[in-house]
């Protein structure tokens, strides 16, 4: 028996060696870096981009994946600020996550936003700007069209970022006098949003038969443009010149924008320039600068046949 | 000297990882707010852990109730999102749990089924119920009655010269496992529900009603889940239908870790919230010295490992195989 003993406390002893030994050496700030996604690829970019900085910056980087779990991180959010952090980096809602917001303010620990949200405890929200990428596409569009026909808009206003996309398209295509917004579709997106915006724009392309009728589809997505080219291809009205553009340039979107058929474009967002930037806020704040925007847009890219090879 | 270990083996175990922390974290760990903090983080989890030790207790299990604690989430926020109150959204979560818990009860007593196969059907079932009311998404913002979300936020403030305050969740857990603890281990429904998990065929013969029983005891699980969700779903002030899943591994985790220091190896409640609190100081320490995530999950499954261990190995040494 005593055996035993003698075996489980060396066993707890080596647990504990292994423990101490996996902590780093302190050294410059302690930030932490709290997301329930990094398990989603974006959210992996963002995490080792804002890593690398942080490395140059001499931090100590705490990463914190709490596996979809949402009360998790406003645990570890308190956690880390009892240890006493420098900051804190969320990739979450903060709406969801206030009462670790609360208890970080408490402590006087400023928090950031990594493509997270605006609220008014997070000082700033690194991101993209969507209203950007919109008016991108939106004016690709209304040049390649010459700023005259119709034009079939793929929206979903019920989630607000893909909402504020929406806006900027119509203001843009709404400056245009001679274009004319023929539909403006709420795909349904239980499937992913490519099938029902594939039948979405069959309907479309039966009740306007005439070639050139249908001269562009802006989607604010890249699902429902994948699904509208599959349409016109499938109605055989892929040689009508019908200028399509996404939004988020996902891989299905890059191939079919190399392919150089009907969808022409989408906007890349820069996912490690987005980590980069968020190192870099935090290094102002914590360098005592009052950040005066509450929101950092990270500029994205055009992605058209003449760069999808070459843009990342 | 086995005995001693493997009655109090978990329990020194605990001592020296509170310990540990403590001499690792002297300026954080062993401070009040912290302990707070703790039991705030925790809360939800003991909850389960309290209710699944109702069914443990009988020798089943209730694999269902994280998905129960989601689809009550989900109720809630759908009724605050139709224009019902707090109140209103309370109850129809907690009816779900009742209900949820009345049909794994049906299944298991009355239907026969074994509690593995029918919760694992009921969790499939009730998960897909929590995104088909949801439509898949997260429920948040003004749709949530500020009162709900400041139930999480809030209680009692104990004084101090930074304010401490007793949070409201920790004092629900409290309730719950003060509940569970009085029906299991002061009632003779609780006694009889020990005496089905000793053997239920003695027990059925010595006439206690088993199918009645098991029954009812899954439909507290059900009910207990449903108090968790709503919880979890205070303290995120937000909805989502998966939102719970995490809690019932953790839950069953915490019950053996509990029965690892109970005489008999017998499910106890209060032995289950020991086992919460050692999860849940695990977190909270290994966080605060910046252990990476995953490596704190491996080290929480190898303390498991070695609670269990011990305890096999004392009871080994006792009966002398």
């Amino acid at each position: 028996m005593a055996l035993q003993f003698t075996r489980r406390a060396a066993i707890m002893a080596a647990g504990f060696a292994a423990l101490s030994a996996s902590m780093a050496v302190a050294q410059g700030e302690k930030v932490a870096l709290i997301t329930p996604y990094l398990a989603q690829p974006g959210t992996q970019f963002y995490v080792e981009a804002f890593q690398a900085r942080a490395a140059e910056l001499g931090w100590e980087v705490n990463v914190i994946d709490t596996a979809g779990d949402v009360a998790a991180v406003i645990a570890r959010m308190e956690d880390v600020t009892t240890q006493g952090v420098s900051a804190i980096v969320i990739n979450v809602d903060p709406a969801q996550v206030g009462a670790g917001l609360a208890a970080a303010a408490a402590a006087n620990i400023p928090v950031i936003g990594m493509d997270a949200g605006t609220d008014p405890l997070v000082r700033a929200n690194v991101t993209s700007n969507g209203y950007a990428m919109a008016a991108e596409t939106a004016v690709y569009v209304a040049n390649r069209i010459a700023g005259a026909g119709n034009v079939v808009m793929f929206t979903f206003d019920a989630f607000p970022p893909v909402q504020v996309r929406g806006v900027v398209a119509d203001a843009v295509f709404a400056n245009f006098p001679d274009i004319k917004v023929l539909d403006r579709i709420t795909p349904n997106v239980d499937d992913g949003g490519i099938a029902d915006s594939r039948a979405k724009m069959e309907a479309i392309l039966a009740a306007n038969p005439e070639p050139g009728s249908i001269k562009a589809v802006w989607a604010a997505w890249d699902q429902p443009a994948l699904g509208a080219l599959q349409a016109i291809e499938a109605a055989g009205r892929g040689g009508e010149g019908i200028v399509i553009t996404g939004i988020d340039a996902n891989p299905q979107a890059r191939d079919a924008i190399a392919a150089g058929g009907n969808f022409e474009a989408s906007v890349a967002q820069d996912f490690a320039g987005i980590g980069r930037t968020t190192a870099d806020t935090v290094a102002r704040v914590l360098a005592g600068e009052v950040l005066r925007q509450n929101v950092v847009y990270v500029p994205t890219v055009l992605i058209t046949a003449a760069n999808v090879k070459d843009a990342k | 000297m086995a005995h001693f270990l493997r009655t109090y083996g978990t329990l020194l175990g605990m001592v020296l990882l509170v310990g540990f922390f403590w001499i690792s974290l002297p300026d954080t760990f062993m401070t009040a707010r912290n302990w707070l903090n703790i039991s705030q983080q925790v809360s939800m989890l003991a909850v389960v852990a309290a209710v699944m030790t109702v069914v443990m207790v009988m020798g089943d299990f209730d694999l269902s109730v994280g998905s129960m604690a989601s689809l009550a989430g989900v109720v809630a926020a759908v009724m605050f999102v139709q224009g019902f109150g707090i109140a209103a959204g309370v109850a129809a979560a907690l009816a779900v749990g009742l209900l949820g818990g009345l049909v794994n009860g049906l299944l298991v007593s009355l239907i026969g089924i074994l509690p593995f196969v029918a919760t694992l059907a009921t969790l499939t079932m009730y998960s897909g119920l929590a995104f088909v009311i949801s439509g898949g998404k997260t429920i948040f913002g003004r749709d949530i009655p500020q009162g709900f979300a400041d139930f999480a936020r809030g209680g009692i403030a104990l004084g101090g010269d930074k304010p401490l305050v007793l949070p409201y969740l920790t004092l629900t857990a409290l309730a719950v496992v003060a509940l569970v603890w009085l029906l299991l281990e002061q009632t003779s429904y609780g006694r009889r529900l020990y005496a089905i998990g000793g053997n239920m065929e003695a027990a059925r013969l010595a006439g206690v009603r088993v199918t009645w029983l098991r029954l009812t005891a899954f439909g507290f699980t059900g009910v207990g889940a449903a108090v968790a969700g709503l919880m979890y779903a205070a303290r995120v002030a937000s909805a989502n239908p998966t939102q719970g899943a995490g809690l019932m591994l953790s839950a069953i985790a915490a019950v053996f870790l509990g029965m690892t220091m109970a005489e008999n190896g017998q499910p106890r409640v209060l032995a289950s919230l020991a086992g919460v609190v050692v999860l849940g100081v695990m977190d909270n320490g290994l966080t605060q010295m910046q252990v990476d995530s995953y490596v704190r999950e491996v080290l929480v499954g190898l303390i498991i490992l070695l609670a269990v261990s011990i305890s096999a190995l004392g009871r080994r040494a006792v009966t002398g195989r």
